[in-house]
């Protein structure tokens, strides 16, 4: 791939000024046999590649061209690149350029390289905005307005015998939709500035939130090494705590206690310097049961965790960090709960949380958190979303549907099934939801409490909720008895006060957030 | 009485300029505007044709479409699906539900007229209007 030596030569002669014969001359040669080498009909090599080198006062690797095969190399590849592919640009305009113009090929080739790395970092951005539900409705919104205005427009333009009144009526709702859109860019500008105020924790936690849901919460390469170790843990004997205190023992070092009270305040924690890992008495059996694998986890898949972390594009240390805890965590479901055993359980159990805790020794939220996994392409369970709440309404660990919006920070709508749960601790709250804009979900929720260690322990329940859309609730237990076909008796609802266009909803605790600014609220007087 | 084609859209706009263009191109036309009208107007109208929007207020499209699927009577009522641009996933569950042709908003006016005339069997036009 080199660019042609005679015309490199040729190239060079006439900078210096130099007649070919004058050339020929000074090398030696006839005037016609240097006309067959700068036209690439001859072969140079040797002393006479030499002379010619001195009397063009060049180095012979700059007049090979040994130094300029890699650019030349780099071109065809910008050339060939599908934005410049319609050009018909090929190896031999990549060796043309690099003889004749060495420095424009030079900026080519940086330039393909700079727009390479823009490419490579918008698909990065793309990814993590297909990941936001409140950007997918806006750019919905985005979507009906220019398919309205394209139709209208056409018609506009292709039909000739228009009345006048049928003109008015296009262009009247073209102008509505101008309209519409100009509310919605705006809508959108002002959700990017209040995204970018955003504190760099709650940024950095929503940050791993979307790059997990962007992988719908699926990670086939952490399955595979829980299977792994499910076996290896299976060999020691039947599976459950004994077996795994067992391995964590032998294996490495570390010894399972139990204790009556802790400094900390905390109920489990593991102590790296006395290789202890630590339970309080009132930790359940399936949260030990849970902590152990994790420890498990991240004590043999650090490579795996790691590599899967890589995988995610975590722009911080914090964001990484959090990921890596939640992988750790992963991999501790897929070992309690193996893939393919848990979801034909799943299927057989018709998704029922409570039903699947019993037989896998579990809590509720364990059961509901690995359903919200089982995305495996061509092994897939009902699509699940999850949210948990404290009694103070605050959210954590949200995994989203497509197509539901789960709000980011703060609190969720009032009338969410999540909160209902908390009115009577244990029991399942379940609900059709309909948003405003028409989309329904079955909530499933349950509010559970840890154990408590005393009369002076405060053990605050927090609400568990998987969420599906309407369109699977017949696949699982809770759609049962449900007409879901009948939308009259929905509860109609919202993401949260701030995102909800409900004007007339009785339970609204805040104004829609519009941007530009905030209004005050109305009073009885003014309105 | 028979119509040719069922459109269930909720955007007022879209419906305007879409039941203009299909009458225009020679078809009787119905419109509903949200899930739930869907399945009495495909029962009382008898379209040869379903367009069907997926983002629709009270039921998705997608709940209409199983519902269709589900029923003897409609189960093998063409089905045109309006889909969003970019909405892959949207696109995968249609097909599962059994839709039988798809159109991408923004669509050009010609895009949706053909799908139809495909579904029904009709010949192209021989101009475009």
């Amino acid at each position: 791939m080199r660019a042609p030596i005679g015309l490199r030569i040729s190239t060079r002669r006439k900078a210096l000024r130099l007649s070919q014969a004058a050339l020929a001359r000074a090398v030696e040669v006839s005037p016609s046999y240097l006309n067959l080498i700068e036209a690439n009909k001859r072969q140079v090599g040797g002393a006479l590649l030499l002379r010619i080198a001195g009397e063009l006062e060049m180095d012979i690797a700059e007049l090979t061209g040994e130094a300029e095969h890699r650019l030349i190399h780099e071109l065809v590849e910008a050339f060939s690149d599908p934005v410049l592919a319609g050009g018909k640009l090929g190896i031999e305009q990549a060796r043309t350029l690099v003889a004749t113009s060495p420095e424009i090929a030079q900026v080519i080739a940086r330039l393909h390289r700079a727009y390479e790395t823009a490419m490579t970092s918008a698909d990065a951005y793309s990814d993590r905005l297909r990941a936001d539900p409140l950007l997918s409705q806006l750019l919905h919104q985005v979507l009906s307005g220019i398919t309205a205005i394209r139709s209208g427009a056409e018609i506009l333009e292709s039909v000739p015998d228009l009345s006048h009144e049928e003109r008015q009526r296009f262009v009247g709702s073209i102008n509505r939709e101008t309209r519409g859109l100009s509310s919605v860019a705006r809508n959108l500008i002002g959700q990017f500035d209040q995204t970018s105020s955003g504190g760099r924790f709650a940024s950095a936690r929503r940050e791993v939130d979307d790059m997990i849901f962007a992988v719908q919460n699926h990670f086939p390469s952490l399955e595979e090494v829980a299977a792994d170790r499910r076996v290896q843990i299976d060999r020691e004997g039947p599976f459950g705590e004994e077996t795994m205190a067992k391995v964590l023992d032998r294996d490495h070092g570390i010894r399972v206690q139990r204790s009556v009270a802790s400094d900390t305040g905390r109920a489990f924690g593991y102590d790296s310097a006395a290789r202890a890992l630590w339970f309080r008495n009132t930790v359940p059996q399936s949260s030990r049961r849970f902590q152990m694998a994790r420890l498990i986890a991240e004590l043999t898949c650090a490579d795996a965790l790691e590599a899967a972390t890589e995988t995610l594009t975590l722009s911080s240390e914090t964001a990484r960090r959090g990921a890596k805890r939640y992988l750790g965590s992963y991999v501790a479901g897929a070992i309690l709960f193996p893939y393919e055993a848990f979801l034909a359980d799943a299927r057989a159990l018709r998704y029922d949380v409570d039903a699947l805790s019993e037989r896998y020794n579990a809590s509720f939220e364990q059961i509901a958190h690995r359903l919200v996994t089982l995305r495996r392409a061509g092994a897939a369970g009902v699509p699940f979303g999850f949210l948990r709440a404290d009694p103070a309404g605050r959210l954590s660990k949200h995994f989203p549907l497509p197509g539901l919006l789960l709000p980011n920070t703060g609190h969720a709508c009032p009338l969410w099934a999540i909160y209902a749960a908390f009115r009577t601790p244990g029991q399942i709250v379940r609900q059709v939801a309909r948003f405003s804009d028409g989309s329904r979900f079955l909530f499933v929720a349950k509010a559970v409490a840890r154990r408590s260690s005393g009369f002076a322990d405060n053990v605050p329940p927090h609400s568990i909720l998987l969420v599906t859309d309407v369109l699977h609730a017949d696949d699982t237990v809770y759609g049962d008895g449900l007409n879901l076909g009948d939308s009259r008796f929905d509860v109609p609802v919202g993401p949260t006060c701030r995102l909800c266009t409900r004007s007339d909803c009785a339970s609204r605790q805040e104004d829609p957030w519009e941007p530009g600014g905030e209004s005050a609220p109305p009073t009885l007087v003014l309105g | 009485m028979a119509t040719d084609i069922l459109i269930a859209e909720d955007e007022p706009s879209i419906l305007e300029a879409l039941s203009f263009v299909l009458q225009r191109a020679g078809w009787t036309v119905h419109a509903v505007t949200d899930g739930d009208a869907v399945m009495n107007a495909v029962r009382h109208a008898s379209p040869r044709v379903l367009v069907l929007d997926i983002m629709m207020p009270k039921r998705s499209g997608f709940e209409v479409l199983k519902q269709i699927r589900g029923d003897a009577d409609t189960r093998s009522l063409p089905v045109l699906v309006l889909t969003a641009k970019g909405q892959a996933q949207d696109r995968r569950v249609a097909e599962e539900l059994g839709a039988d042709s798809f159109v991408t908003k923004p669509y050009s006016n010609a895009d949706v007229v053909d799908a139809i005339r495909k579904l029904l069997g009709e010949p192209a036009a021989l101009a475009p209007q």
